[in-house]
């Protein structure tokens, strides 16, 4: 599964976050009571200190009724042998509030006029409780507040941070090598960023130049075979009116006379190929799809005879598109010239047009095309066939001018291309 | 009948100018802009065939010349370049005709006749081969003095026949002349089979005699014997 860069960021952050809760709230209690009960008991110390230092010396055995009276928190017992001082936890019922609450108690041994007390001082923890609560809370909100302003903020700081990577990545996206839009990248203050449209801009403008390159080589290699194509056919109208051949040079000549004618052909596509690519058909006219093929009808019905294909429409009123007049043309005649040619003797054409597509179905062999190489120049599922194999080139390339979706299916042994615009 | 032709490919020349001398045709071969429009300064025409890239220059000058000294030479413009803007340029600029490179020499010859037929004989459209008149503007044959029923692509083949007598014109050439731009055909070998023997029955039903002779394995042929 991919994920946003930026929230797979704040992921890690949130994460990140939640765990530092689970793990430091316990810890900070524990810390905080900690602290607490060492004070308390610095406090009993201290407070015995005082006691022995100026209560003690003048502390008479028939005055620690009295001191029991007045004083709550440090009591005079009868010896108990606690020993030395002994600190620990113990609880009280307490009348006041009438409940049983926490106490931490010290005991000591004393002397009173020779004889042996127990010295027992106590603080009450309640308020600890209060205490480490509102600490609890303070902290909780404090650090939560803090991850929260972390999280936004550098949700926000990432936002402005990678702004450039995804300026970069949609004009990569918008991208297409056969088009004149070159990217333009800002420059931005990120160095990183600048290496990457940099780096990202040179590799354009060599493959641009390659593909422009390869394109001029293309039609001019074509261009360049329209000469030498012309003398080959005009030196064999020539040669072929020579009256006194031999079968045998007879049907040299015949094969030669295709030969060549098939090379003009694909000289011819190529030439067309290349021209679309360099936009010279970018003119458009609404066109009347229905005349459009109603006008090639009777020669492409002539056409089928010689396999004896039925060929049947099925078409909407008036269907218009936007297109070049000569591609669609010659995106009409290929398409039945293709549904004619891979077609079976006895077979059917089927053309269906309806408001938003144009499907030509035809009958042929019984097994589904490799669709992914079927548009590819020069594929063919046949390498002993007539054609030259960019018919199916030209169609995809005329159905992309005009962005039109150009699909192939096989269903009910019917092979289809469909043109949906 | 005089043609200039200006074509710098020496052997496409020769070869033009070789198959075009069978039908009464003179054909003067240059091979430059410079000579090209000496020989239109000096003599008069019927027919102009021009090559678009000349070693010296562009076919369109010979154009502008043309139209400078107000001459009515029919011209064929004859080039490897085939872009809608050279093809409309040219004739805008007074060309009557364009033919793209590679072509059939027998199309070209179609082509001049046709030409020359549109400059010198106004309103006088009619091709007439022994018993058989052909109008070219109303689309009608006559085979002696009786009019036959026929399509408009029998009587353009008929003309392509015709215009081309005496001379073995492969199917191929036959098929491309039929089909226009529809260059990429499929089975033309069936489909010219199907017109010609359309052509033939018409003719022979209308008691023509049997001009169009079968070449072995290659085409046909338009032959009085």
């Amino acid at each position: 599964m991919t994920k946003k860069l930026l929230n797979k960021t704040s992921t890690v952050y949130l994460l990140f976050s939640v765990m530092l809760l689970v793990v430091s709230a316990p810890l900070f209690y524990y810390i905080t009571n900690r602290l607490y009960i060492e004070e308390t008991d610095e406090t009993l110390i201290l407070h015995k200190n005082e006691f022995l230092k100026y209560s003690l010396p003048t502390l008479t055995t028939s005055e620690i009724q009295n001191w029991n009276k007045y004083n709550r928190n440090i009591k005079i017992e009868p010896f108990n042998n606690s020993g030395n001082d002994t600190i620990f936890y113990k609880s009280y019922y307490d009348t006041l509030d009438a409940e049983i609450e926490p106490y931490r108690e010290l005991n000591s041994s004393i002397l009173i006029e020779g004889n042996p007390y127990t010295y027992s001082a106590r603080v009450n923890l309640v308020e600890k409780e209060d205490l480490m609560k509102s600490i609890a809370i303070l902290f909780l909100f404090i650090i939560s507040l803090f991850l929260v302003g972390l999280f936004v903020i550098t949700k926000r700081l990432s936002v402005n941070l990678w702004k450039p990577f995804y300026e970069t990545l949609n004009q990569i996206e918008k991208f297409e090598i056969d088009k004149s839009n070159q990217p333009n990248f800002i420059e931005t203050n990120i160095e990183e960023f600048n290496r990457l449209n940099k780096s990202i801009e040179k590799l354009i403008k060599k493959n641009t130049l390659i593909y422009h390159s390869q394109r001029e080589f293309v039609e001019n290699a074509a261009h360049e075979l329209q000469t030498p194509l012309a003398v080959f056919q005009a030196k064999i109208d020539t040669l072929i009116q020579n009256a006194d051949f031999t079968q045998e040079q007879y049907k040299m000549l015949s094969s030669l006379n295709d030969s060549v004618s098939r090379l003009n052909r694909l000289n011819k596509n190529l030439l067309l190929l290349s021209k679309m690519e360099n936009d010279i058909y970018n003119e458009k006219q609404t066109i009347n799809l229905n005349k459009a093929i109603e006008k090639h009808f009777d020669f492409f019905t002539e056409q089928a005879k010689a396999k004896y294909l039925i060929i049947k429409t099925d078409m909407k009123e008036a269907v218009t598109v936007k297109s070049n007049p000569v591609l669609a043309e010659i995106l009409i005649s290929n398409l039945f010239l293709n549904a004619i040619r891979h077609n079976v003797s006895g077979g059917k054409v089927l053309v269906t047009l309806s408001n938003h597509s144009l499907t030509f179905s035809n009958t042929g062999q019984l097994q589904l095309l490799g669709a992914d190489k079927l548009f590819n120049r020069f594929s063919k599922s046949n390498p002993s066939e007539q054609g030259n194999g960019l018919g199916l080139a030209i169609i995809k390339k005329i159905a992309e001018l005009n962005k039109w979706k150009i699909s192939y299916s096989f269903t009910n042994n019917l092979h289809s291309f469909s043109l949906a615009f | 009948m005089k043609l200039l032709l200006i074509e710098d490919e020496q052997e496409l020349a020769n070869s033009i100018q070789t198959y075009l001398k069978g039908n009464s045709f003179v054909c003067e071969v240059v091979i430059n802009t410079r000579s090209a429009i000496d020989k239109i300064s000096t003599y008069d025409y019927d027919c102009i065939l021009l090559d678009l890239m000349l070693p010296d220059g562009n076919g369109f000058e010979i154009l502008k010349e043309l139209k400078r000294q107000s001459k009515t030479e029919g011209v064929i413009i004859i080039s490897a370049k085939e872009t809608l803007e050279t093809r409309l340029e040219g004739l805008q600029m007074g060309a009557d005709d364009y033919l793209t490179k590679p072509f059939h020499l027998s199309e070209l010859l179609v082509r001049i006749q046709a030409l020359i037929r549109r400059k010198n004989f106004k309103g006088n459209n009619v091709v007439s081969y022994k018993e058989i008149e052909i109008d070219t503007l109303s689309k009608t044959i006559k085979v002696k003095g009786r009019k036959i029923d026929i399509t408009k692509k029998e009587i353009d083949l008929l003309l392509f026949l015709i215009g081309n007598e005496n001379r073995v014109l492969p199917k191929s050439a036959i098929a491309e002349h039929l089909s226009g731009d529809m260059a990429d055909m499929l089975d033309n070998h069936y489909f010219v089979y199907a017109h010609i023997k359309n052509l033939k029955n018409k003719l022979k039903d209308a008691g023509c005699s049997d001009y169009i002779k079968t070449v072995y394995g290659l085409g046909y042929k338009w032959q009085n014997d």
